[in-house]
């Protein structure tokens, strides 16, 4: 007896009506929509439900629910309620797209999907810092995900590299774990909202330095400091820390994208109103699009409208 | 028998990716949860040279991150 002990293998066909790259809040809600309007949807995502937003701590910006809800609950409820309607979810990579013809090809690890249409809500991830040191350290002193490595920098002196939203809640996240934290900032004061300013400096552990422009990251074997230059009087000094957390913004999932579809000069996939793509059948919902605000709000409302629009182009055209 | 350790962290979406992968392949493995044992944090950090999860010990050979080639490689899969 052979047994298939690969569950996506048993259960995914190759054929959809819907293919939805990304399981973040994004593709899960047009999943949501387009197995409610019974058409046959495959979400493929890589990492876990909810995306990047997963790895948020704790979303208190996002309606429904007073007491804030953790990023990787949310992002669970979300996929069970995709799958009560019918969608079927898949953890892999999407390595490659066919958008030529009416019938689109996504292209994984080991085995092809084909769809009437797709919806692209591969999100975006964070940016990278590139100056000397930042990249022999990552890993190594150096995180971008605070929510995953907080823990392993018990009672060390670190420094947060960033000062939006992502930047403050995570210190307000790490401050459970280490001894003092201090805030890098290259503009003249925070960007992230007010109330998280708030909730942040009340601490006493905390110090806030702003008009930084980074240098370098030094150490021998571990993180030691940072090298900055003050954007206003150009002197230069050095910031001591021993673990280094950056949040310096994020860039698009659109790799895989290049040449098979129009993205704007940042890479993110340019759209209309109706979340169209220049490619006929394919649509884009979320922070993988060109757009003002990239949240965890803004994204269920676009999975929503490409849903829409997805159906409607399946019952005019592609049906 | 393969001896398969992964050091993750409670909160970290990587890490419950690497455990949902190893539980869909029926590979049994030992879970070290390092945000609760400061000792077992050490260990990873002396084993992988990295203050990152998730770490995968495969008969002590390590990965870091979720790297599914690599363990697929190392576990025949």
């Amino acid at each position: 007896m052979i047994l298939n002990l690969d569950k996506n293998k048993k259960t995914v066909s190759d054929n959809y009506d819907a293919v939805i790259i990304g399981g973040g809040p994004a593709g899960l809600t047009a999943a949501i929509y387009l197995g409610r309007a019974r058409i046959k949807t495959l979400v493929i995502e890589e990492m876990i439900p909810g995306g990047q937003a997963a790895t948020t701590v704790r979303l208190e910006n996002y309606p429904g629910f007073p007491e804030g809800i953790g990023g990787a609950e949310l992002g669970s409820l979300m996929e069970k309620q995709a799958k009560n309607f019918g969608a079927d979810i898949i953890y892999d990579n999407v390595i490659d797209v066919d958008f030529k013809n009416e019938e689109k090809i996504i292209k994984l690890n080991k085995r092809e999907i084909r769809s009437k249409i797709v919806i692209i809500a591969s999100g975006a991830k964070p940016r990278k810092m590139h100056v000397p040191g930042a990249e022999e350290f990552e890993g190594k002193g150096i995180s971008y995900c605070a929510t995953c490595d907080g823990p392993l920098f018990r009672d060390k002196n670190i420094a947060i590299i960033g000062g939006g939203n992502s930047a403050i809640e995570e210190a307000i996240f790490l401050l459970r774990f280490v001894k003092s934290i201090i805030i890098v900032q290259d503009l003249p004061k925070l960007t992230a909202e007010k109330i998280l300013e708030e909730r942040l400096i009340k601490h006493k552990n905390v110090k806030l330095t702003f008009n930084n422009k980074i240098l370098s990251i030094n150490g021998e074997k571990e993180i030691k400091s940072i090298s900055v230059e003050k954007t206003n009087s150009k002197k230069k000094m050095d910031i001591p820390a021993e673990g280094i957390f950056i949040y310096i913004g994020y860039i698009p999932n659109t790799d895989y994208l290049k040449g098979h579809i129009e993205l704007d000069k940042f890479n993110y996939v340019k759209t209309n109103e109706n979340l169209e793509t220049n490619i006929k059948g394919v649509f884009a919902a979320g922070d993988v699009c060109k757009k003002t605000l990239r949240q965890v709000a803004t994204a269920v409302g676009d999975g929503a409208i490409a849903a829409f629009m997805a159906t409607k182009y399946l019952e005019n055209e592609g049906g | 028998m393969t001896k398969v350790m992964v050091y993750s962290t409670s909160t970290c979406p990587w890490c419950t990716r690497v455990r949902d992968y190893l539980n869909s392949k029926n590979i049994a493995f030992e879970h070290i949860d390092v945000s609760s044992d400061r000792e077992k944090a050490e260990e990873m950090v002396r084993k992988s040279g990295q203050q990152g999860v998730p770490v995968l010990d495969i008969d002590g050979e390590i990965i870091v991150g979720f790297d599914q080639a690599k363990i697929d490689k190392l576990l025949g899969l």
